[in-house]
C-alpha cells in the first residue's frame, strides 16, 4: 500500500508523524528515509507524541539508540553513525525490535537486511518551497492491511 | 565423561551438567533478555548443588543457534572462554537440532521452529532415523507464511505428515493452524533441549569431533558481515 502527502512546514511534518504515531502498535517498525534536513527526526518526534511519550525526544544520531517509556514504548534508532551491520547487532538490535515497543529507525533503508518485511517505510524529500516536504509512505504486511483506512485518513490529515 | 552444556539461543537460559551422556542436573530460566546476568550464576549454582569441580570437566557443549544474537553471543562466548581457561574442547550443536532430537521417536517429519522476532522464525526439518534425527533442510530464517507455504507444498510428499515443535509455533498460532494435518509437540518441546545437548555433544566428544574454540561460530543466518552503503553520508567515519 503506497500513499503520499505534502507538508508545508516542519509543524505539518510533526503533525503527520503524530497522526501516524497514534495508529502504531507494539511490534511495529517504522523506517524513516531521506537526506539530511528533510525532517526525519521531526517526523519521529511527532510519532513519539502520537504514542503518548511525554519526555522530550532528541536525535539519537550520536547515541544510536534511545528508548522512551509510554503506554506503547518507543525505541528510536538512528544508524547514521554506523559503518557495519555488525554494529547494529552489537547494540542488541534483535532485542530492541521486539513485540513490546514501536521501533523507529532513521536511515533504516540502509540496514534493510536486518529489518522485518512487515513495516512502514516513510520517505521524506525536499519539495518545491523551502519548507515543503513530499512524504511517501509504503506499508507492508497483514497488520498494515488491517489498518488501511485509518492510515489513509491519517495521511490525508482527516 | 563430565560435560557442561549451555543453550541461550532463545529467551530461555538453559544449563546442564552431564555425565556419560546423561543429565546430572539442569537449570532453565525463562526470564528473557537477561542472558548475560543469568548464565554465569546459573552455571555456578548448578556446579555447587551437584558438587562438580570445573577442572574435572572433559568438554563444554553449546547450542549454536540459529537464535537471537544477544543470547547466542553470551552463550557461545561463555563456552569459549571457559573452554580456553580450563584447556578443554568445546562442542557446538545447532539449537534447532536440540528442538528436534527429543522428538526422534515419531514417524512424522519434524519441523523445528524458533521465534526469530521481527515476525520471522528460524526453522529446519528433520527425519527420524534410528538413534536420532537427520536434518533434511537447510537452517533458514523465514516469514511464518513463507515457511507454511513451503510446508503445504511439500505436505503431499510426506506420507506421515508433520510434527511441529519450538517456541516459534506458539508465537504464530493462527498462521500454523493452516497446517491442518500437522501434529503440535507439547510446550515441553518449545525450547532447545539441554538434555539433548548433553547426549549429542557427549557422542561428538567421544568421537573427538571438536572445534577449536576460536573457530566456533554461532549460526546467525541474518546478514551481519556487510558494510552499510553510505555513498552519500557527509564526513563518513
Amino acid at each position: 500500500m503506497k500513499l503520499s502527502a505534502t507538508t508545508r512546514t516542519a509543524d505539518e511534518t510533526h503533525a503527520l508523524g503524530r497522526r501516524i504515531g497514534a495508529l502504531l502498535r507494539a511490534g511495529d517498525v517504522v523506517v524513516l528515509e531521506g537526506e539530511l534536513g528533510t525532517g526525519k527526526t521531526v517526523f519521529a518526534k511527532g510519532i513519539a507524541v502520537g504514542l503518548g511519550v511525554r519526555e522530550p525526544v532528541v536525535s539519537p544520531t550520536f547515541t544510536v539508540v534511545r528508548e522512551y517509556d509510554a503506554p506503547t514504548p518507543l525505541v528510536h534508532v538512528d544508524v547514521y553513525r554506523l559503518d557495519h551491520l555488525q554494529e547494529l547487532h552489537d547494540l542488541g538490535f534483535d532485542d530492541l525490535i521486539g513485540d513490546e515497543a514501536v521501533t523507529v529507525v532513521e536511515w533504516g533503508d540502509r540496514v534493510g537486511a536486518l529489518l522485518p518485511a512487515d513495516r512502514l517505510d516513510v520517505h521524506l524529500e525536499l519539495g518545491a518551497g523551502d519548507d515543503d516536504r513530499s512524504v511517501w509512505l509504503e506499508a507492508a504486511g497483514m497488520s498494515w492491511a488491517e489498518r488501511r483506512d485509518p492510515l489513509v485518513a491519517a495521511v490525508a490529515g482527516d | 565423561m563430565l560435560l557442561l552444556a549451555i543453550d541461550t539461543a532463545t529467551a530461555q537460559v538453559s544449563v546442564a551438567f552431564g555425565d556419560q551422556g546423561a543429565v546430572s542436573g539442569q537449570v532453565q530460566l525463562a526470564g528473557g533478555r537477561r542472558h548475560a546476568e543469568q548464565l554465569a550464576p546459573a552455571i555456578d549454582y548448578l556446579r555447587r548443588e551437584l558438587g562438580v569441580r570445573l577442572d574435572h570437566l572433559a568438554a563444554i557443549a553449546v547450542g549454536t543457534g540459529p537464535g537471537l544474537f544477544t543470547g547466542l553471543r553470551v552463550g557461545v562466548t561463555t563456552a569459549k572462554v571457559m573452554a580456553q581457561a580450563l584447556r578443554i574442547p568445546v562442542v557446538g550443536i545447532p539449537s534447532l537440532d536440540l528442538v528436534a532430537y527429543p522428538l526422534r521417536h515419531t514417524d512424522r517429519t519434524i519441523v523445528a521452529v524458533l521465534d526469530a522476532r521481527r515476525h520471522e522464525v528460524f526453522a529446519a526439518r528433520y527425519r527420524p532415523v534410528p538413534g536420532g534425527v537427520q536434518r533434511v533442510s537447510d537452517y533458514a530464517v523465514h516469514a511464518p507464511a513463507e515457511l507454511i507455504a513451503d510446508l503445504l507444498a511439500e505436505a503431499a510428499l510426506e506420507p506421515h505428515g508433520l510434527l511441529l515443535a519450538g517456541d516459534g509455533v506458539a508465537r504464530f498460532p493462527e498462521e500454523f493452524s493452516a497446517l491442518e494435518h500437522a501434529e503440535l509437540a507439547g510446550s515441553e518441546f518449545a525450547s532447545p533441549s539441554v538434555a539433548a545437548l548433553v547426549t549429542l555433544a557427549t557422542a561428538r566428544a567421544e568421537r573427538e569431533e571438536f572445534e577449536p574454540p576460536g573457530e566456533l561460530r554461532p549460526l546467525y543466518l541474518r546478514q551481519s558481515d556487510a558494510e552499510i552503503a553510505w555513498g552519500d553520508r557527509a564526513a563518513a567515519g
